[in-house]
């Protein structure tokens, strides 16, 4: 689970963080109070708060939200009530939102903070040493993405113990890598343990300071900052669970998330029904093949619940994009009779109007079969993966 | 011969009076499993599918001889009971839950570091070794015996390449679903190194998918090994976009973007042999003498 750049900066800070002043706005009329609040004089920055990264050079969809993007400087305390106004309740799309982009409901109002230089700042999970690793970024454009796939020299690697703090070896390790002046020692340390300490207390899986600023006096303060939670562990963070935005995810995410099971979007026709991730990719890779894109896929995993397999099925099956179904339901844990059922639920309730091949293999595969057969759909048998694919194929080729 | 698991595995059972657990342990006593008792803490000194049921792993350890341990316990007690599972020094721990705490599989990760136990999962459908041991929820009556041995990141996939053993003529020596969560207890390397060295294997089937080195790292092992079995390979998730929210977020500035393509590439010079499909895999393993 993500949530809000404000949200980040505020436990950040708890954790000794040092953040510019800033405050949320809902309305125009509350930004221009906030920039009071935050500062006299200014500048001020205005930031979209959407849960994307890359909000400078993105753009606005409506003509009226003006040129710039969603982080704006304002110098003049006279623009902050139109600069707002523009932003809110406009639609901003940036590299990682992609084209329908996403709607702008708050901006966060912060003091504009001059700073010397900036680097960027992570922790994340290291997966085959199955370890903490405190990453830094420099000489970089803000990309960091970019700059791990061409110049990965450019990013340093320090493995931090679970809960100790970071060593003055390492610290020093930092400091010589970024070039930073002894006037930031201090400051540098207590960013490093503070962040630590944040991803370690909440369950985090990951967290981004993208950039951090040196100020002229050497402290460093964070001027972004992008937490994402393990969903596994939001059962011990109530207080974490409650910042969920329900407006930054689709409707359809959130009822498959309702029910635990895992729900991806992408641009093609094909709607996957699977138990595993890897049968869904698997599907996918073969369908890409055939020149054939997956609209969406769900993995319903070892359920156990009847209605809740239907409710998962009716996900993909009331998707407008999807134009034929592919179910690929390898039963262990779970039954296939199970699914079979779900399939005559959904479709009673929403209708099947578009082709749907099934392959059942594994636990009461059989009876599964004789289910769907007596409900009479108009289903499309396949006994191996690859049948499956080819008779789905031909079946969107024939209903083109 | 297998690995990890055959007959003579004494396993218990930890959590084996949930109904899932019941279900399941009945069937792996069904299909020969030496399941020898359970634990669940509160029911102590009780039966349940006619077997003992202690109050603590040590204690069914210390009255069974047990060496392995099948968990059905809820994703948040897999770090608890497994401790105990070390504590106990078992072998063997199979835990086939889904949604273990990333955190917690941080510290059950460490806590394996200088133990004698291995740990199997989270999230997979376990280890079987047909006729013999069942210790997960795999069907087994999709298995047989043979000298395959199957080693698999991705828990549907693995019945999909016990299928391409069948339709090549063969069975399985060992099965193994590793699991796919961010964290994963076993990799690829403890299990092909299990597999290289057992007399009854002739042949390994990997499956691996997008995300992680996890492949990447047996590849570089594999290819510095002097006397290797052949490696059938396939990886899932090439059609995945760059940068789309599957998987973990923190990989590509972990260890830099390395694509399906990549990691079939890395497997290919190390000696392996990658099949573009899963339903290729027969057709390879038809090929080997």
């Amino acid at each position: 689970m993500n949530i809000h750049e404000y949200q980040a900066k505020k436990i950040l800070s708890r954790y000794g963080v040092k953040i510019p002043k800033g405050m949320i706005a809902y309305t125009p009329n509350e930004a221009r109070e906030a920039a009071d609040k935050v500062s006299e004089k200014g500048p001020w920055v205005l930031k979209a708060q959407i849960q994307s990264g890359a909000r400078k050079n993105g753009y606005f969809l409506e003509k009226d939200a003006g040129a710039e993007g969603g982080i704006r400087i304002v110098t003049s305390r006279r623009k902050i009530r139109a600069n707002a106004d523009e932003m809110l309740g406009s639609t901003l799309v940036t590299v990682q939102t992609g084209p329908s982009g996403k709607k702008v409901n708050r901006i966060y109002v912060e003091s504009f903070c001059a700073v010397e230089k900036a680097f960027y700042m992570a922790i994340a999970v290291s997966r085959v040493a199955a370890e903490l690793t405190l990453l830094v970024a420099k000489d970089y454009d803000g990309d960091v993405l970019q700059v791990a796939l061409t110049k990965p020299e450019k990013i340093l690697k320090v493995t931090l113990g679970l809960e100790e703090k970071i060593t003055s070896e390492q610290i020093a390790q930092i400091m010589k890598f970024l070039k930073l002046s002894q006037r930031s020692h201090k400051s540098l340390e207590r960013l490093v343990n503070s962040l630590h300490k944040a991803f370690w207390e909440n369950d985090a899986s990951m967290i981004e300071i993208n950039p951090v600023g040196v100020m002229k006096n050497g402290e460093l303060i964070a001027l972004d900052a992008k937490i994402s939670f393990d969903d596994n562990a939001l059962f011990r963070h109530p207080d974490i669970n409650l910042l969920q935005d329900d407006c930054e995810i689709s409707e359809r995410e959130q009822q498959a998330a309702h029910y635990k099971f895992t729900y991806s979007e992408f641009d093609g026709s094909v709607g996957c029904i699977v138990n595993g991730d890897g049968v869904a990719l698997t599907a996918m890779d073969l369908l890409r093949d055939k020149n054939t894109g997956t609209a969406c896929f769900i993995n319903v995993k070892g359920g156990v619940d009847k209605d809740k397999i239907a409710s998962g099925i009716k996900i993909i099956m009331t998707n407008p994009r999807v134009e034929g179904i592919l179910l690929n339901i390898l039963g262990g844990f779970l039954r296939c009779d199970l699914i079979a059922d779900g399939i005559i639920s959904a479709a009673s309730e929403v209708g099947l109007n578009v082709p749907m091949v099934v392959r059942f293999e594994g636990t009461n595969q059989a009876r599964a079969k004789e289910i769907l057969e007596n409900s009479r759909l108009p289903i499309i048998w396949a006994d191996t993966m690859e049948e499956s694919i080819d008779k789905l194929v031909k079946a969107l080729e024939e209903a083109a | 011969m297998s690995v990890f698991v055959n007959k003579n595995t004494k396993v218990i059972c930890q959590g084996i009076t949930g109904t899932q657990a019941s279900f399941h342990i009945q069937r792996s006593l069904d299909c020969g499993t030496q399941v020898v008792g359970g634990v669940t803490p509160g029911k102590g000194g009780s039966l349940h599918l006619n077997l003992p049921v202690f109050d603590t792993v040590k204690e069914a350890v210390a009255e069974t001889q047990a060496t392995a341990s099948i968990m059905y316990v809820p994703a948040k007690a897999v770090k608890s009971a497994l401790r105990e599972a070390v504590e106990a020094e078992l072998d063997l721990v199979v835990s086939i839950a889904d949604g273990v705490p990333l955190k917690d599989m941080l510290e059950i990760k460490s806590m394996l570091k200088g133990s004698k136990t291995k740990f199997i999962g989270p999230n997979t459908p376990g280890i079987i070794t047909p006729g013999e041991a069942r210790l997960g929820i795999f069907p087994e009556n999709i298995h047989n015996p043979g000298d395959i041995g199957i080693v698999s990141r991705s828990s549907t996939l693995t019945y999909e390449a016990v299928l391409e053993t069948k339709r090549a003529g063969k069975g399985q020596s060992t099965v193994i679903g590793l699991g796919d969560d961010i964290l994963i207890g076993m990799d690829f390397i403890d299990a092909i190194k299990a597999f290289n060295s057992d007399s009854a294997t002739k042949a390994i089937v990997m499956i691996g998918q997008l995300g992680g080195a996890f492949e990447e790292v047996a590849a570089s092992w594999y290819k510095k090994l002097k006397h290797k079995k052949p490696v059938i390979v396939f990886i899932a998730g090439n059609a995945i976009p760059f940068g789309h929210k599957m998987g973990y977020a923190g990989d590509i500035i972990t260890k830099g973007y390395i694509s399906v393509q990549d990691k079939k590439d890395a497997l290919s010079d190390a000696g392996m042999i990658v099949v573009n499909h899963i339903n290729d895999i027969h057709l390879e393993l038809a090929k080997l003498q």
